[in-house]
């Protein structure tokens, strides 16, 4: 018996012994490390709803216009210049000499591959529904092409960003299930190798048109606990964190090793109430009674405190940076008394019942604590609260789908990535919306006429309308919009993104 | 021996395929994978065209069926989001699993042997109540906690591990220690009660009074007798162990199939999750098998079902 | 040499081996003595019961009283610590030393709850399978590996989400993870007791099954129940933290040393004190459970295999 143990914890430590990896020519001086929570499913973005699966994209592969993040503004990128022909047709001319990581030259016949690919109703694609405005796309030259759209469609500059360029080759050739594994891009790194749920290993492409990262070697780590992340980042073992908590700031900012950098993103947050009563009967069906639980809540003090102030006040939930927002709307403040007389008024001088569904810390930080604080702010004007903790998204998210989850339930909305109040307004306002709860309309005449315009001006004047109806009406209880918090490596210089996708080819070592 | 070894596969075929039908119906009647597939602002169409491109609209004894009759075969269908055979999936992430499993096995062993004799020679007095102490210890933590303070310890303020990841046999060290830790209490406990009955029995007293020769024999003896109850332990734990190898493995970035099988359920992938289960099963049946095999050959009285 | 038969339970009455002196009276003291960090333990334990049943009148705040004005505050010795807060506050100012006291409450009871259920299914089970022949054996036994080899994640997960995070869904999710555990060892026992000069006369006297069951076997059970169950409290008290690592445990704002220790595991690095402390109360809870267990096994039945 002692023999054969013996011989099985031999066998073991060989084991071990043997997954030692070969000597690598890497060093950690020529190699950045990233690290992400949550490994993606596949390396084809079009077919993938993941926020990682973005910003992976972005590595590899090359869009037609990016953001830039200085100037907030979309730019060329594998496209030179775009016009509208008329009010249904673009024109997009693209970049020359630029080659795909197996050599092919990129051309038009890509770009049309990629949105046919795309836009095909018998595959599965899930990018489809956002660029379902899209009808066809026509090649004119070699790099030259024409966008037919179903009707105006002002967001098209924007949805361009959104849209990674493929390889006709790839695409005719390969397949479909090969393109899950093996992205083929322009862009200024390639995938070496993936181990799932593991890590992926990502080299320079040293033929890149674009500026080249300072980096040769980029691993992207998958470290799904975040007290694990933030020991990796203080131990030198990742040099780029995400999503960190406002609370852990201070122990990453006294460590020597990194340092936190924060920005204000696009995603915005607020608690949503049941005026359209998808649910049922409701108190939130009365305007009062909404205007009073806006009135109730001190959200300013809960962001100093709560949040340490990373967060941006917002009047309704058009984020600041989005095209449209109306700066000369100020946010309800908070008025107890006010918010007493208003209940009274509406037929609830004792106080009223509402229920809570609340869901679990997947998007916004510290939304325990802040829900917490909002509760009993409410409790204080006269609110009772029965709370409904749904520690599954998929559940919470399910139930709102189904206009299940009133009277009052946690919502954010990273409005896609699109810098545009249309983008949160049709979602998340709309009458009927799956996402939505609340149903005007007059607000919904005033989303669809946003959106059926290509003048500017013209748009911004009804975005302005529907964000004083918004504010009057309190459709919502407004919170704030969010702010991203980075943990960066002291060896490397690194901008926070404005728009949430990390950009590891804009990394440099720090200065001397 | 034959037919009793043939009753246990009968058995374990029949857990098998009762784990797969078991995990196809709760599977079900957890929610709504489509939901999840699906960007947050698809409309209605969309989903009706996902919902019967999974096959989902069939009712549920067509779709076992349909699963049953595949995964014979070892088809277990692709993936809902990654796209790519569900059983490939599995596979490559089962070896992290299995050797941070037997690590903490062995951890384990190398932990409750000397406890358990020492708390056997000592019975009754303090240092047995101190060893048990020390075995319980490592039960007492919760594992997410025992890691995080060792990955605190060793890797931010020591800088001798690294935190987390897999890779180097440095990077086996704190994980296949805190599994092993919860391990241990129950298999020091085993032994600790083998070697004390073999103690009392009458050829060890001769056998003492007898000379070294005669002491070795007994130990080997005594060895044997511990190993019985601690091997079937092991081998019931080793499903056990599962539990703990999901939080062990979330807490080290560990890419072994327990967090899979768990990220799988969350995103109700199907597919994956009907492999996992049956995969794992399958494993953890065979070691059971074997353990029943290995002890009832040494022991024929205590054969399971005989 | 007293009467042991082969699983090793002491036949009761007979003299034990170790030769102590005849008279019971100073026998019960020396056995007392013994067992005294036992009972160290014990007493230890019916303090921590009694400080959670008190917590209405001993808890100086109410667990779930907000103040995110003196969030994050650190133990009433430390810098920035006040007297107000003895122990200090989590992340959204609620006193930590009032959630400690009701988080026993509902630890403890989910705890002696769970045990309650897993023990009577796996006792049922156990007897079941071990008294009525091999046709039976071989059915029970099938079901306990099934649910010995299903994934407690994915039944968690299941009950949790179609039933909702309730007290009650943690408790029987918990008693039905654990049950089998029972099962084969009370299935062991069972046969050898079967076997049994006091077993084969009840049946030639023909009394009825469940006379035989519950008169004859269940009092010779007694001892390993009860140690096996009262083991098993502490291990449900951590398997309750488990269930919170992955969301699934006692739902916010109601404190239980589980949830609060999943919840505060990111502050381990700066504001310890979150984790710090649920996690001392889990840690002795479990080891003076222990403790009592052993002392329980060794005045019961110390030749036990446990």
């Amino acid at each position: 018996m002692r023999r054969s143990l013996a011989i099985g914890l031999l066998a073991i430590l060989a084991l071990a012994l043997a997954l030692v990896p070969p000597a690598g020519a890497q060093t950690r001086e020529e190699t950045l490390i990233y690290s992400l929570q949550s490994d993606i499913d596949n390396w084809d973005p079009p077919n993938s709803v993941l926020r990682e699966a973005i910003i992976l994209g972005y590595h590899v592969y090359d869009h037609l216009a990016v953001r830039d993040l200085k100037t907030r503004r979309v730019g060329p990128n594998l496209a030179t210049s775009w016009t509208n022909i008329d009010d249904t047709t673009w024109e997009v001319k693209l970049r020359q000499g630029v080659k795909f990581h197996d050599g092919t030259p990129f051309t038009s016949r890509d770009v049309k591959a990629t949105f046919d690919r795309v836009l095909d109703p018998t595959k599965k694609m899930t990018a489809r529904g956002n660029h379902a405005k899209i009808k066809a796309v026509d090649i004119i030259d070699d790099h030259t092409v024409r966008f037919r759209t179903d009707g105006p469609y002002p967001l098209f500059v924007e949805r361009l960003t959104a849209q990674v360029m493929q390889s006709d080759k790839v695409i005719r050739e390969k397949g479909h299930e090969w393109m899950q594994e093996n992205p083929v891009g322009t862009g200024p790194y390639k995938l070496v190798k993936w181990n799932r749920k593991q890590e992926h290993q990502l080299v320079r492409n040293d033929d890149y048109w674009g500026p080249k990262p300072a980096f040769k070697h980029l691993r992207i780590r998958i470290i799904p606990e975040k007290a694990t992340e933030i020991a990796e980042l203080l131990s030198g073992g990742v040099d780029i964190i995400k999503a960190v908590p406002p609370d852990q700031m201070d122990v990453i900012n006294k460590s020597g090793q990194a340092r936190t950098g924060t920005s204000p993103i696009l995603r915005t947050a607020m608690l949503q109430l049941d005026q359209a009563s998808r649910s049922g009967p409701n108190p939130f069906t009365d305007r009062r009674v909404r205007q009073a639980a806006n009135l109730a809540v001190d959200n300013d003090a809960i962001i100093k405190f709560v949040l340490n102030g990373l967060g941006d006040r917002v009047a309704t939930g058009v984020n600041p940076m989005a095209f449209g927002w109306d700066p000369g709307l100020k946010p309800y403040k908070q008025d107890l008394a006010q918010a007493k007389k208003l209940l009274a008024e509406a037929g609830y001088p004792q106080g009223v019942d509402v229920l809570f569904n609340e869901g679990p810390p997947i998007v916004e930080p510290a939304i325990q604590q802040t829900n917490d604080a909002i509760i009993a702010d409410m409790t204080k004007a006269g609110f009772r609260v029965k709370r409904n903790y749904i520690g599954d998204n998929t559940v919470l998210v399910a139930r709102i789908k189904d206009g299940k989850a009133g009277s009052m339930f946690n919502w954010s909305w990273g409005y896609y990535s699109v810098f545009d109040a249309d983008a949160i307004l049709f979602d998340v306002f709309k009458c009927g919306e799956n996402y939505s709860y609340y149903c005007n309309p007059a607000l919904d005449d005033l989303i669809i006429q946003g959106r059926s315009t290509l003048d500017q001006k013209k748009r911004t004047e009804v975005y302005v309308k529907a964000q004083k109806l918004l504010f009057d009406d309190a459709a919502y209880l407004y919170k704030w919009g969010l702010r991203g918090v980075w943990g960066i490596s002291n060896r490397i210089e690194y901008q926070a993104p404005a728009d949430e996708v990390d950009r590891m080819f804009l990394v440099t070592p720090k200065k001397k | 021996m034959k037919r009793y070894a043939l009753r246990q596969v009968v058995q374990l075929a029949v857990v098998i395929v009762g784990i797969s039908m078991l995990a196809f119906a709760i599977l079900h009647v957890i929610g709504d994978p489509v939901t999840l597939l699906l960007p947050q602002n698809a409309g209605k169409d969309e989903y009706a065209r996902y919902n019967t491109l999974l096959g989902l609209d069939k009712p549920i004894y067509v779709q076992y069926w349909k699963f049953a009759s595949r995964a014979a075969q070892g088809d277990f269908g692709k993936s809902w989001y990654a796209d790519t055979p569900a059983f490939k999936l599995v596979l490559e992430r089962m070896p992290p699993t299995l050797y941070l499993t037997t690590a903490g096995l062995v951890t384990a062993l190398l932990i409750a042997l000397p406890l358990g004799i020492l708390a056997a020679l000592k019975r009754h007095s303090f240092v047995d109540s101190l060893c048990t102490m020390v075995a319980v210890a490592g039960q007492a933590m919760p594992i997410f906690w025992l890691g995080i303070m060792l990955i605190i310890i060793f890797a931010v303020q020591l800088r001798l591990l690294p935190a987390s990841g897999y890779g180097t046999w440095r990077h086996f060290l704190m994980p296949a220690f805190t599994l092993g830790a919860f391990l241990a209490p129950i298999t020091m406990r085993l032994v600790r009660s083998g070697v004390i009955e073999i103690m009392n029995m009458e050829y060890i007293k001769t056998a003492r009074a007898k000379g070294l020769a005669e002491r070795l024999v007994v130990i080997k003896h005594a060895f044997r007798n511990a190993c019985i109850p601690v091997i079937t332990v092991l081998g019931l734990q080793f499903g056990q162990l599962l539990g703990g190898a999901v939080i062990t493995e979330t807490v080290f970035a560990w890419p072994g199939v327990a967090t899979l099988t768990v990220d799988a359920i969350r995103n109700q992938d199907f597919p994956v999750v009907q492999c996992a289960v049956v995969l794992l099963a399958l494993i953890i049946v065979t070691v059971n098998f074997l353990v029943d095999m290995i002890v009832g050959l040494i022991d024929p009285r205590i054969r399971v079902g005989a | 040499m007293s009467a042991v038969n082969e699983v090793g339970l002491k036949i009761a009455g007979t003299p034990d081996a170790t030769g102590a002196p005849a008279t019971t009276a100073r026998r019960s003291w020396r056995r007392l003595w013994r067992l005294k960090w036992g009972l160290v333990a014990a007493v230890l334990m019916l303090l921590i019961v009694g400080v959670s049943a008190a917590a209405p009148w001993i808890a100086p705040y109410s667990p779930v009283e907000v103040d995110i004005r003196h969030r994050l505050a650190p133990p009433a010795w430390m810098d920035h610590g006040t007297p107000d807060h003895v122990l200090g506050t989590d992340q959204i100012g609620r006193d930590l030393l009032s959630r400690m006291i009701y988080g026993g409450r509902v630890s403890l009871l989910i705890g002696v709850a769970a045990v309650l259920v897993s023990s009577t299914i796996g006792v049922s089970l156990g007897l079941g399978a071990g008294y009525f022949g091999p046709r039976v054996d071989w059915t029970i036994m099938t079901l306990v590996n099934v649910m010995l080899t299903f994934p407690f994640v994915l039944l968690a997960l299941a009950v949790i989400a179609v039933l909702g995070p309730s007290l009650v869904n943690m408790v029987i999710v918990l008693g039905v993870a654990d049950g089998p555990l029972y099962a084969r060892v009370i299935r062991a026992e069972t046969m050898t007791l079967r076997e049994r000069d006091f077993m084969t006369a009840a049946r030639a006297l023909g009394m009825s099954h469940p006379r035989i069951i519950f008169r004859q076997l269940l009092p010779n059970l007694v001892s390993v129940i009860v140690v096996i169950a009262t083991l098993q409290v502490a291990r449900v008290i951590i398997l309750e933290s488990f269930l919170s690592f992955l969301g699934l445990g006692v739902q916010p704002p109601t404190p239980a040393w589980g949830n609060m220790l999943g919840d505060g595991r990111v502050y381990m690095l700066n504001s310890w004190w979150i984790a710090a402390f649920p996690g001392l109360a889990i840690f002795i809870t479990t080891l003076t459970i222990n403790l009592m267990g052993n002392a329980l096994r060794d005045w019961l039945d110390p030749h036990m295999k446990l």
